[in-house]
């Protein structure tokens, strides 16, 4: 095993000191934290222009990490799309393969540095991350997870990365196709929740009877024969699946919820994590209303507060990772068996050395 | 009553077949047959010449050798081992220099040579003192410390050749490993290849170049069409008539020795001071230069017009297209 790890050691290690020592990289990180400055001082000054003194930073600052999120996901893909197939374009791939390095090794190695690259990126916004935190008054909790799962969407990317290069012959192609699945991940999976949910409709038959004498205590004494109703009700619960595939909505879900004294979230993050976990919730088919039902005096059920919701339902962070796990995972075990040397089907128009 | 531990046998192991063996090895791409059937054998201690034309299989066979493509039908052996189920011990003795010339282009020459020993699982100090070594050995000891982008491309030959060579392999293949080279860093490699060679490592070395692998190989195999030429191909080629040129201060006179000794006038051709006659086989030749000279012919070069390499290549692929 530890064997196995010293060769990723060198491969991790000839990677490392072929980017870092490019001046490209130094760039994209000066201009990756530009951005960041740009948008937290203008988010700054916007907070203060609403003057929400107490609690309103919450909703704003969520926006900051967000944002790094944003600009990771765009920067990840560019650092670790090309890293086989970019190798075999410049002539190093075959002369590493005929070494006693192993094509797991070569991968993990190479997965690693793609992440570690991308780790430089998250380390540079993390003063802005904590500035989010202190300033907007979001706890301790929320920066420790939410930079935990930054670091994780930007593992599985450089993951997704090279495992496309693997699996791709022409780099151009497989960094396209990495920031094709990027853009699936982000926005694919709620137009595939909110289109899938509003075409699989189920009916719901609603029955109810209103009072129409009441006693001296407000309760309906008679009430009218009951009458029904139809309609039909998104399900969207069939489609949770795709919609916590999303970074954006596993980073809200992961974050622990700070609640005011209604038990509400207190934040944008807490207020995404209510609706997703709302959203778990199968409609309900029949419902019953009857004003003369005893009991069912003016007592009205408010139903489960936000934080019981959010209580009693799937983590669904836990879910989505081990989607994007299977993903990443999938691509790197596909990488694997394309690029394993020797090599028995070689695929029309590709090429060893 | 036996003593077992007094009977214990020492089993004899077989002893390990060194060197190159290829067996009946084909391999196709769809329906492009780029190997057809190659057979050959390449000894410890000598330099095998791998010859043939553009497209006839010979970085295909590299390839296969290499351990980074699979055979097909038919078997490879390096020192003994199988290079698609035994490929780490085939990887252990083998040294590779492709014919693509690529190299870590930020890395300088010393990390790119220690990251390749490395990669053998040398450790760091050892990686290091190698490299150096390396360095010395094909004279790249002033740019050791440049980025190996800024390398000519005859210095990333050598590069390639030391990184071929780290591991001290007992196998080397050499893809063109002459391209690029002048005439100086040509005659190092030369007398490069033949050392290790004396030392007992196994040489196959693919050239256009063929009169420089004149120079450099033991023997040749020839390969055109995916099939590596045959024995008696061989056998016939080396008795087949081949030009040979012979120069006198007095060229009436020899022109006129060479119609007396029975050879076609027509088939002569005149080059400048020089004539080519054809001739089957060498003793031929000796006859005939025997001739010349006691016919007073006063003669200054007597030689092949081209070297053997060539003229089994030209005349194996021109019987190949008969």
């Amino acid at each position: 095993m530890s064997a196995f790890f010293s060769g990723v050691g060198v491969i991790f290690a000839l990677e490392l000191r072929q980017r870092v020592r490019s001046i490209s990289w130094y760039i994209l990180l000066a201009v990756f934290v530009g951005l960041i400055l740009i948008v937290t001082v203008l988010l700054s000054f916007a907070y203060y222009g609403f003057g929400a003194a107490d609690d309103g930073g919450g909703g704003i600052y969520s926006t900051i990490i967000y944002f790094v999120l944003l600009l990771g996901t765009l920067v990840a893909p560019a650092l670790s799309g090309n890293a086989i197939n970019g190798d075999r374009d410049a002539g190093t791939l075959a002369t590493t393969q005929v070494t006693l390095i192993t094509t797991g090794q070569l991968i993990f190695g190479k997965f690693l540095a793609a992440w570690v690259t991308a780790l430089a990126f998250l380390a540079a916004a993390v003063p802005f991350l904590i500035y989010a935190t202190v300033v907007g008054r979001l706890g301790i909790g929320t920066i420790l997870v939410s930079t935990l799962v930054l670091a994780l969407e930007l593992g599985m990317v450089a993951a997704v990365g090279v495992g496309l290069s693997g699996l791709m012959s022409r780099p151009l192609f497989s960094i396209v196709a990495s920031y094709l699945i990027v853009a699936g991940l982000s926005v694919g999976t709620l137009i595939a929740f909110g289109l899938g949910g509003l075409a699989v409709q189920t009916p719901v038959t609603n029955t109810y009877s209103y009072g129409q004498e009441y006693g001296p205590d407000g309760a309906a004494i008679t009430c009218s024969a009951p009458v029904t109703s139809e309609y039909s009700a998104p399900r969207f619960d069939l489609f949770w699946g795709a919609l916590v595939a999303n970074p954006y909505v596993i980073l809200a879900d992961a974050v622990p919820t700070a609640y005011d004294q209604y038990d509400q979230p207190t934040d944008l993050f807490g207020f995404i994590k209510l609706s997703v976990r709302m959203a778990q919730q199968a409609p309900e088919t029949a419902t019953v209303f009857d004003e003369c039902a005893p009991g069912n005096v003016s007592t009205y059920d408010d139903g489960p507060t936000a934080r019981e919701t959010i209580e009693s339902t799937t983590p669904g962070w836990a879910v989505g990772l081990g989607i994007q796990l299977l993903l990443a995972g999938g691509l790197l075990v596909g990488a694997h068996s394309r690029t394993k040397t020797p090599v028995a089907k070689l695929s029309r128009g590709s090429r060893i050395a | 009553m036996l003593n077992p531990m007094t009977s214990i046998e020492l089993v004899p192991s077989e002893p390990e077949p060194a060197g190159i063996s290829v067996d009946n090895v084909g391999r196709s791409f769809g329906s492009v047959h780029a190997v057809r059937d190659a057979s050959f054998v390449a000894t410890p201690g000598s330099v095998t010449g791998l010859i043939g034309p553009n497209g006839s299989g010979k970085t295909t066979l590299m390839l296969m050798l290499a351990s980074l493509l699979q055979p097909d039908a038919g078997s490879i052996l390096v020192d003994g081992h199988d290079p698609v189920t035994q490929t780490a011990a085939v990887r252990a003795r083998l040294g590779w220099m492709p014919d693509v010339l690529g190299s870590w282009s930020s890395l300088s020459v010393r990390d790119a040579l220690i990251f390749t020993a490395r990669m053998y699982s040398m450790d760091r100090a050892a990686a290091a003192i190698r490299a150096a070594e390396l360095i010395a050995l094909v004279d790249l000891t002033e740019l050791a410390d440049s980025p190996t982008r800024v390398l000519s491309r005859g210095q990333k030959q050598r590069l390639s050749l030391a990184r071929a060579l780290v591991h001290d392999p007992t196998v080397l293949l050499l893809d063109e490993p002459a391209s690029g080279l002048d005439p100086m860093a040509r005659a190092q490699l030369r007398i490069l290849v033949r050392r290790l060679a004396s030392e007992g490592k196994t040489f196959l070395i693919s050239s256009h170049v063929l009169s420089e692998l004149d120079e450099m190989a033991d023997g040749a195999v020839y390969i055109s069409q995916g099939v590596t030429a045959s024995a008696e191909a061989l056998a016939r080629s080396r008795a087949s008539a081949r030009p040979w040129r012979i120069r006198s201060s007095d060229v009436v006179a020899l022109r006129a020795a060479l119609v007396a000794a029975g050879i076609d006038e027509a088939a002569i051709v005149t080059d400048r001071t020089e004539l080519i006659v054809a001739l089957e086989g060498e003793p031929a030749a000796s006859a005939l230069l025997a001739r010349l000279v006691n016919a007073g012919v006063a003669i200054s070069t007597f030689a092949p017009a081209v070297g053997d390499l060539e003229h089994a290549f030209i005349d194996l692929s021109s019987e190949e297209s008969k």
